[in-house]
């Protein structure tokens, strides 16, 4: 037969497998149903549970053998119903339940195969030994934390010393994987929402289902592989074999003539504004932690909880945390009155009875369909509080305010300051430049305003373009705005460098400077002045040199040159001189 | 080296036991007393085999047998054999029936029917003298495989000898040895051989005097195992508790590198290989194939699938030729004496076919109820009752025979129909027992079939390793029906549900551990079926044994009175007057059965 595949014949019908192809995977590809306890495809085959027992006959030879491990040649013919198979499988189960006998996956088996009850009563154990975990927690993780110890029948699973182990790395592969339930991990739950606040749910996730582009990314912090070696279970699983977990970051050298800077925005941290206890209290959440918990594919499934595992009974929203605000940022940041209108009516829509209050200043709710949310909103029965939030703590005045957080505030509407007592805090912190914003400006010889956001050529006249040449911007670098602003702007930045690529050539000044290499000292006082920097340093030889595309002719240089050596260009020295005495002898 | 004779002092495990220590440094102390140091050497030897007799000596060159001989006895045997040159009568073996003593080892029966092929230099070779076992053409063996035969040649040569795996499964080794050379060949991974020394059945003894008696054979056999696979490495895998045969091997291994008969380019040909000792970790389960293996290589001792054989994919996942000690030791003198005459002692001509028959002797450790307890070594196919009878000298006490267990711990019980079965490997285990490594256990009129059971099932459900269902659980819940049995609550169904799983387990385990272990079961129940009818329907116990199950009577008719057994009886349970009948109050009797041992009248029987 050609290659390596061969014929089999299972309860009759005969099947293509490969030689040596473990007889439970030939067994499925035609759908027949083997029962496993201690079988999962991405751990190596233990054959220890005995429940695939089936028949195999070859040659007037007939076995009992094991279809989770059992490697199939040519010829052979299985049974994996017969009589004596089901005799040895129901004694299996019996034996099992004698053991664990309110296991719900061996009931579930009784119950198939007509055990009403087991000959030797029901044990009260809930581990069915199959190793599942241990060959999880070894071969896979590679954490070896779990084991078996003892013999025979006293056999169980444990720990070293059955002490808590350091070896643990928290990663539940075990309980994933264990088929009655029995292993609860200590603290699961806290320890990874701890771990990672608002992270991913597996280490290797797609960010966000609109995250561009949309890949599978691997958390270093997180992936069991970069803490023991083991795992790459989804290496295996990966068809594309696109996995590879010795991957480096690398820095790549891209020639291009136009750029767009869109280097988006950071959110404050909320640290900073110490009254509000963001850090200090752990139900205060910042808008992008909301966003996370609230998220379909975020850690909670998209339930809201507090730290503690609470469905919190009311919540506070604070607008304007780090805006409008003279010790911070005196912009308004745009956008998050309007996604603070969201959060609160997801909140109302998931936890009916939660309580909502949003603190603001006043609403901006500018813009298409804007205003219209908001009225949806009151009617719905968020409260809206006007004024700003002094402070946020914890120190409770009355019983009513214990474990609770409190907002003390100034209601300018009526007139009064207010303490409102929440399970949880949302603050909408501000939208800020990047922190690199000015370095990254300098290189790319455009500016940046003293709110730190990339300036425009003209607000108007220009808005995607700087005063470099060929160097755009788009999006929150240039300054706070919303998602159809950012997409809009981006596309007029995108059609500005179109149309300069479909120009194909650009006109470079006519008039430029330039450096006389012969004369240049080196002395490098042209190179920090040129505000276009056109004029870098060369080493080797000692001398600046300018870039003749970046320059502007604008002449800070030549005026600068100690030694004469920068010229411009149609207004060198002698021309001008030339021109002069010219003009006067006349 | 003029000596005009010889002092064979056995030292093998039960004349140690017994003393044969002391007596060896009585021996020497009073030979040099009467400055006989130089004409009478004292050679310590491995085990003599008769060990129900030691401490034993044997005085060459006449072959006068000395048994249970005390130091005391030492003045008396050098001044009456080695100054005045007769036996002394009074430590010459007289069997069971005390009759006329027999002074020359070949005609003591025990020692008549017994042929010593892998036992022939028991008692002969100093084993820590390599020089002994050349004398006795050791190596010899060596030197013609790697001189004048080709690997395939010695291939042909043991399947033709149809030399059968003495560790239990009973293997032609020539086929193991044959398709590990070939997984060798093809896939090109250097092969190794491993010995296994595990002997992990209680009670059982023949590996360990083998290495501790005649340490080089194993090492011989190794070695041309090893040329013939191809092997340049070998393992010793030795259970710790062997503390004195691991000794002895290192002593070897150490003096045969010295004669360059082990090491590097072997007898000066490019053939090298190294034997390591490697100590078990002491479970019974560790002696199958591939929990030894995982166990060599520092893994836990558990056993694993073997839809892979060990032969292609064993140790480190090279090929593997895993084979018994006393397979080893049967190597050297096959090559040395042919196919032929290997072929001819036993059942069956296996020259054509090496699955036909069982060839050559097999040594067994022959204990129980019987009166030469020891290590006998024996033709294939002899009869149970030659072994028993003959050898064995019958039942101690003039008791019935009952039964005889072979095949170590998961070996069945045969009864007296059985006994004129030829012992080979087919026979045993269509009778459903097993050869097993060769423990046989005799068992008289006294023993409960269902308490052996138990004990079996017991000692299994210990060892079992717990790795799969059948044998974990299945050999739990069947110990829990026998103790119930065995205590009187049995149920009529339980014979019926034991069967059911005994026959599931020998579908279903993982190891061959499991799916022998329920034979003490499924052959108790197979030939004493009515024992096991008696303790459920008739809550008795024909042997006499289980204890909920009987009660002390005093025979009115016998007793006399005498307070012996009230003296001892540790729970006061006897009472009556001096010289009138006594009687045993069965609420406070716990059944000890001391009272039966001292009564002299043999007034209390058990009921
Ligand atoms: C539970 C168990 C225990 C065993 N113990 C031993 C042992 O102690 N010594 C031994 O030689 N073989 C033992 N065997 C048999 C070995 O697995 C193997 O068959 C043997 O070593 C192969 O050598 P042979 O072919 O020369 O007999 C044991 C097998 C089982 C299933
Ligand atoms: S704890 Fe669960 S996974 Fe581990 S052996 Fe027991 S049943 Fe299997
Ligand atoms: S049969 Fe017994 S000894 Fe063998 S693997 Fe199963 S549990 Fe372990
Ligand atoms: S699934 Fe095959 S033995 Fe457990």
């Amino acid at each position: 037969m050609a290659d390596n595949t061969i014929k089999i014949k299972i309860n009759g019908f005969e099947v293509e497998a490969f030689d040596r192809q473990p007889l439970i995977e030939v067994a499925e590809k035609i759908g027949v149903k083997i029962p496993t306890l201690c079988h999962n495809p991405i751990i190596e085959p233990y054959g220890v549970c005995r429940i695939c027992t089936v028949e195999v006959r070859h040659r007037n030879r007939v076995r009992m053998v094991t279809a989770c491990n059992y490697p199939v040649t040519n010829g052979i013919e299985v049974f994996t119903d017969s009589e004596r198979v089901i005799r040895n499988r129901k004694l299996i189960i019996e034996w099992l339940l004698g053991r664990c006998g309110n296991v719900k996956v061996l009931n579930d088996l009784a119950e198939q195969y007509g055990i009403t009850e087991p000959r030797f009563g029901r044990g009260t154990d809930d581990c069915i030994l199959c190793g599942l975990c241990v060959r999880m927690c070894q071969d896979v993780v590679k954490a070896n934390v779990l084991g078996f110890f003892e013999r025979g029948p006293k056999r169980y699973v444990s720990t070293s010393f059955d002490q808590t182990s350091d070896l643990c790395i928290t990663c539940g592969a075990c309980a994933s994987v264990c088929p009655t339930g029995c292993i609860k991990i200590d603290k699961l739950e806290e320890g990874t929402y701890k771990e990672m606040p608002m992270g991913p749910v597996t280490p290797i996730h797609i960010d966000f289902m609109q995250a561009v582009p949309k890949k599978a990314v691997i958390d270093k912090e997180s992936c069991i592989n970069f803490k023991t070696g083991g795992c790459k279970v989804c290496v295996d699983v990966c068809e594309a074999e696109a996995i590879d977990h010795s991957m480096e970051a690398k820095e790549k050298e891209v020639d291009v003539g136009t750029i767009i800077l869109s280097t988006g925005f950071k959110l404050q941290n909320g640290e900073e504004l110490k009254e509000y206890g963001y850090g200090k209290y752990p139900n205060i959440l910042s808008s992008l932690d909301f966003e996370v918990l609230n998220n379909a594919n975020g850690p909670t499934g998209g339930k809201i909880f507090t730290q503690d595992g609470r469905v919190p009974k009311s919540i506070g929203i604070v607008h304007c945390v780090g805006s409008r605000d003279k010790k911070y940022h005196e912009y308004c940041s745009r956008v998050c009155c309007m996604y603070a209108l969201k959060f609160a009516h997801l909140i109302k829509e998931k936890i009916h009875d939660c309580e909502v209050y949003n603190f603001y200043i006043d609403m901006r709710c500018f813009g298409k369909g804007y205003e219209e949310f908001y009225n949806r909103l009151l009617k719905e029965g968020v409260n809206f509080v006007r004024g700003k939030v002094a402070e946020i703590t914890d120190a409770a005045l009355d019983k009513s305010e214990q474990g609770k957080l409190i907002l003390r505030a100034e209601d300018t509407l009526i007139g009064t300051v207010r303490r409102i007592p929440v399970d949880m805090v949302v603050l909408c912190l501000a939208i800020e430049a990047q922190e690199d914003a000015k370095e990254v400006s300098h290189f790319f010889s455009c500016s940046v305003g003293r709110d730190g956001f990339f300036i425009e050529k003209h607000p108007k006249l220009a808005p995607v373009s700087t005063a470099a040449d060929g160097i755009f911007i788009a999006g929150v670098a240039q300054g706070p705005k919303d998602i159809p602003d950012t997409v809009a702007q981006a596309g007029a930045a995108a059609s500005a460098v179109l149309s300069l690529i479909q120009q194909k050539e650009v006109e470079a000044e006519v008039v430029t400077a330039s450096i006389d290499e012969e004369i240049c000292s080196g002395c490098q006082i042209c190179v920090g002045l040129c505000p276009y920097t056109a004029i870098t340093y060369n080493k080797d030889k000692n001398i600046s040199e300018l870039n003749e595309a970046l320059c502007k002719g604008c002449g800070t240089c030549v005026a600068a040159c100690p030694s004469g050596a920068a010229q411009q260009k149609n207004f060198r020295d002698n021309q001008i001189f030339a021109e002069i005495k010219g003009i006067l002898a006349v | 080296m003029a000596y005009r004779s010889h002092i064979l002092l056995c030292s093998g495990t039960g004349c140690v036991s017994c003393g044969a220590f002391t007596l060896k440094e009585t021996l020497k102390t009073e030979l040099q007393k009467r400055n006989l140091q130089d004409e009478i050497q004292v050679v310590t030897t491995g085990c003599q085999g008769f060990c129900a007799e030691g401490p034993i000596m044997i005085v060459q060159p006449d072959g006068i047998f000395y048994c249970q001989v005390k130091p005391s006895d030492v003045p008396t045997i050098v001044e009456e054999h080695f100054i005045k040159g007769r036996p002394v009568k009074k430590l010459l073996y007289t069997g069971a029936a005390k009759a006329t003593p027999i002074p020359a080892l070949k005609d003591i029966p025990f020692f008549a029917k017994q042929q010593l092929v892998v036992l022939r230099n028991r008692g002969l070779v100093d084993p820590d003298k390599i020089e002994d076992y050349i004398a006795v053409d050791g190596y010899s063996a060596l030197s013609k495989a790697l001189t004048e035969m080709k690997p395939e040649a010695i291939i042909a040569e043991i399947k033709r000898s149809g030399l059968r795996g003495r560790g239990g499964g009973g293997f032609p080794a020539g086929i193991k040895w044959e398709t590990c050379r070939k997984a060798y060949l093809q896939r090109n991974v250097e092969p190794v051989v491993i010995c296994n020394a595990d002997e992990g059945d209680p009670g059982a003894y023949m590996d360990r005097s083998i290495i501790e008696s005649d340490p080089h054979a194993v090492l011989e056999g190794m070695a041309i195992a090893a040329y013939a696979i191809g092997a340049k490495e070998g393992f010793i895998y030795i259970r710790h508790e062997y503390p004195l045969a691991r000794q002895r091997l290192l002593n070897a291994i150490e003096q045969a590198k010295e004669y360059g008969l082990l090491g590097e380019n072997i007898l000066n040909t490019n053939f090298s290989f190294n034997i390591e000792i490697v100590q078990g970790a002491g479970a019974f389960v560790c002696g199958e194939s591939t929990a030894l293996m995982a166990s060599l290589e520092g893994e836990v001792g558990e056993p694993r699938a073997k839809y892979i054989h060990t032969v292609e994919y064993g140790y480190k996942n090279r090929p593997s030729n895993l084979n018994n000690v006393e397979t080893y030791a049967n190597v050297p003198l096959i090559i040395l004496r042919g196919s032929d005459w290997f072929a001819s002692m036993g059942t069956g001509d296996p020259r054509e076919n090496p699955w036909n028959g069982s060839s050559g002797t097999k040594v067994f450790s022959l204990v129980g109820k019987v009166n030469n307890t020891g290590l006998i070594e024996v033709p294939m196919g002899i009869s149970l009752r030659e072994i028993i009878f003959d050898i064995g000298g019958g039942i101690p006490k003039g008791k019935k025979f009952k039964a005889v267990q072979t095949g170590g711990p998961s070996g069945g019980c045969l009864p007296e129909s059985k006994l004129d079965m030829p012992v080979d490997f087919d026979s045993l285990t269509e009778a459903g027992s097993m050869m097993g490594s060769g423990g046989m256990i005799v068992m008289d009129e006294e023993t409960c079939m269902v308490d052996v059971a138990r004990y079996f099932i017991s000692f299994l459900t210990e060892e079992s390793c717990g790795k799969c269902t059948p044998c974990r659980e299945g050999l739990r819940t069947m110990l829990d029906i026998l103790n119930r049995i065995c205590e009187g609550k049995g149920k009529e169904e339980d014979i019926a549900f034991l069967e059911e799983m005994g026959e599931v387990m020998q579908d279903c385990c993982l190891c061959a551990l499991g799916t022998s272990a329920p034979n003490p079961v499924l052959s108790t129940i197979e030939y004493f079926k009515n024992e096991y009818l008696e303790h459920i329907k008739n809550h008795k116990c024909p042997g006499g044994v289980c204890k909920e199950l009987i009660t002390y009577v005093i025979d009115k008719n016998k007793c006399d009175g005498c307070h012996a057994c009230t003296k001892v009886c540790s729970s006061n349970a006897i009472k009556g007057e001096a010289k009138k009948l006594h009687s045993i109050d069965t609420t406070k009797c716990i059944k000890c059965g001391a009272c039966i041992e001292v009564c002299t009248k043999d007034a209390i029987y058990k009921e």
